[in-house]
């Protein structure tokens, strides 16, 4: 891990309510590990629809198929430099996030532009979603435009299946990246004590 | 989507077996056997029978190579001759493979074994590639750098001495690939450029032209078997087509658009059009469409494209890698894909009735 902090003082931002939460009935998705998560989610590999909130980490209720786990979140992975979550430095944020068919397009805004640790974000959430989401969803993630010194670098990196793929047989990088990943599963739910 | 074209993409064989994305398929030019490769890290094989007009041919697997590469084999090459197959893996090593003689069973060959490993490149191998003599063997990584090999003379396609490390690219080499005749070898990156090299014969191996147009990473190349154009796929979504307009000068001639995504894959063969034709230049990528165009030439000489067929979710929901035309004679309608979902596929483009 890098020792300069990149930004020492961020601000932090309380999570943002979703309209479509309902803790009650959370119970059926808690505690679904990323493993079962991925081979439920192949096996219910046909057209359901998605929305932003589904990817950002809340639970669309009421689905038609009970085999469709919501997707997953991106809420609660921990930013690699601070205690927090990227939601609360409002990294990712559901506005962000669009689906178009079967293309999810994740834009995610770094906490100052020149921040080294952005290709390790979008790297962090691009394995939670290529973890989570069903395979027939094809995934983009880029830097809110103009919110990096490297912006167009960033992307093309983020964006390789390539570099992706290579990045991901390095120990020492994934070790990072599960450290990142190690809470996604709250979901936007404060951990417990 | 649904346009009235010449021809038709049928499916002749699913291969599955990989346990992980399959990223490369390359055909034997000289016997009945195709390769693959995984990010599972092996190598697996498959031999086929002839076809005739009516029925296409059969496919079984023969081999599977472990190949004791650490990580992904990203891309295989066969050398000319047909008996050695090159790997180069993201554990930065090129592998040379052989099939060792079988004593007891004559006629029969043994295990595919590591002839050779070439190391020396810093960081992930990406794409390695056979001279058309099989002489040489060039090689290209993250690390930004072009090796050339030469084999030696006594065992020509086992051991191999470099004969120069071209440092021209500014970012990763994702691709190499050697003219079909001369000794001309083309270099593809992810700083947007492809880059032509010769050897000058008192000196060593340079650039002598780089190829500006493609707007992001090319990803592959593929000459034209009977001339000298080159074809290029690139993150820009396009194929482009450059002609030779001196012999040390290419000129890009034309774009192939349609593509939704990444084109990560381009090949371009005889193909067995009635008409007289540049042949067949096939490619794919993360849209999952096989898109094939007939290239042919005006009689001003300017260059004509014509789609000529299309197929939608090649590989199911999942990316395709890569492409390639059966290089055998009587064989240039058949085609190979692998996708993210481990599996080779073989096709056969036929006339519609």
């Amino acid at each position: 891990m890098a020792v300069e902090i990149f930004n020492p003082n961020p601000t932090i931002f309380a999570p943002v309510k979703s309209s479509k939460v309902s803790s009650k009935t959370d119970y059926l998705w808690l505690a679904d590990p990323l493993e079962e998560t991925r081979s439920d989610a192949e096996e219910a590999d046909s057209e359901e629809p998605i929305d932003q909130d589904e990817i950002f980490g809340t639970f669309q209720l009421l689905f038609a198929s009970p085999k469709l786990i919501p997707i997953d979140l991106i809420r609660s992975i921990a930013d690699p430099e601070h205690p927090n979550t990227l939601e609360e430095l409002r990294v990712v944020s559901a506005p962000q996030i669009t689906i178009t068919g079967n293309r999810v397009h994740v834009e995610f805004t770094p906490t100052v532009p020149h921040c080294g640790m952005s290709t390790l974000i979008g790297l962090s959430i691009r394995v939670r979603l290529l973890r989570a989401l069903p395979n027939r969803f094809k995934i983009d993630i880029t830097l809110k435009p103009g919110s990096h010194q490297s912006e167009m670098a960033v992307n093309k990196q983020l964006n390789d299946k390539e570099r992706v793929a290579a990045a991901l047989e390095n120990p020492v990088l994934v070790q990072t990246l599960e450290q990142t990943l190690a809470n996604a599963s709250l979901r936007g739910q404060p951990a417990e004590e | 989507m649904e346009v009235d074209l010449p021809y038709r993409i049928d499916a002749v064989q699913e291969l599955p077996g990989h346990h992980d994305r399959a990223w490369h398929v390359a055909w034997n030019p000289a016997k009945p056997l195709i390769s693959s490769c995984s990010a599972d890290k092996t190598v697996r094989m498959y031999t086929y029978t002839s076809p005739t007009n009516s029925s296409a041919p059969t496919f079984s697997h023969i081999a599977t190579i472990p190949t004791g590469h650490t990580k992904t084999v990203r891309s295989v090459a066969w050398a000319p001759s047909g008996n050695t197959l090159a790997t180069a893996s993201f554990d930065a090593n090129i592998g040379i493979w052989e099939q060792e003689e079988s004593e007891e069973d004559e006629g029969r060959k043994g295990e595919w074994e590591c002839a050779s490993l070439l190391e020396g490149h810093e960081t992930e191998c990406k794409s390695v590639a056979y001279s058309s003599s099989g002489t040489l063997l060039a090689s290209c990584s993250r690390d930004k750098t072009v090796w050339i090999w030469e084999g030696d003379a006594v065992h020509p396609d086992s051991d191999f001495e470099c004969m120069g490390v071209l440092m021209e690219h500014t970012q990763d080499v994702k691709c190499v690939a050697w003219h079909p005749e001369e000794e001309i070898l083309a270099s593809a990156s992810y700083d947007d450029t492809i880059k032509l090299y010769i050897d000058d014969p008192s000196d060593d191996w340079f650039c002598f032209l780089t190829l500006t147009g493609h707007s992001s990473t090319v990803w592959s190349l593929a000459w034209s078997p009977k001339s000298s154009y080159l074809a290029s796929a690139s993150d820009d979504k396009s194929v482009r087509i450059w002609r030779r307009v001196a012999e040390h000068k290419w000129e890009c001639a034309l774009a192939l658009e349609g593509n939704e995504r990444s084109v990560y894959s381009v090949s371009w063969g005889i193909g067995k059009s009635s008409s007289p034709s540049l042949g067949w230049v096939a490619a794919v990528g993360g849209d999952g469409v096989i898109r094939v165009w007939e290239l042919s030439e005006n009689e001003d000489s300017t260059l004509r494209q014509k789609l000529i067929a299309q197929l939608a979710s090649a590989h199911g929901v999942y990316d395709v890698n890569s492409i390639a035309w059966c290089p055998r004679q009587g064989f240039e309608d058949l085609l190979a894909t692998t996708g993210d979902d481990g599996a080779t596929r073989i096709w056969r483009v036929q006339p519609v009735a």
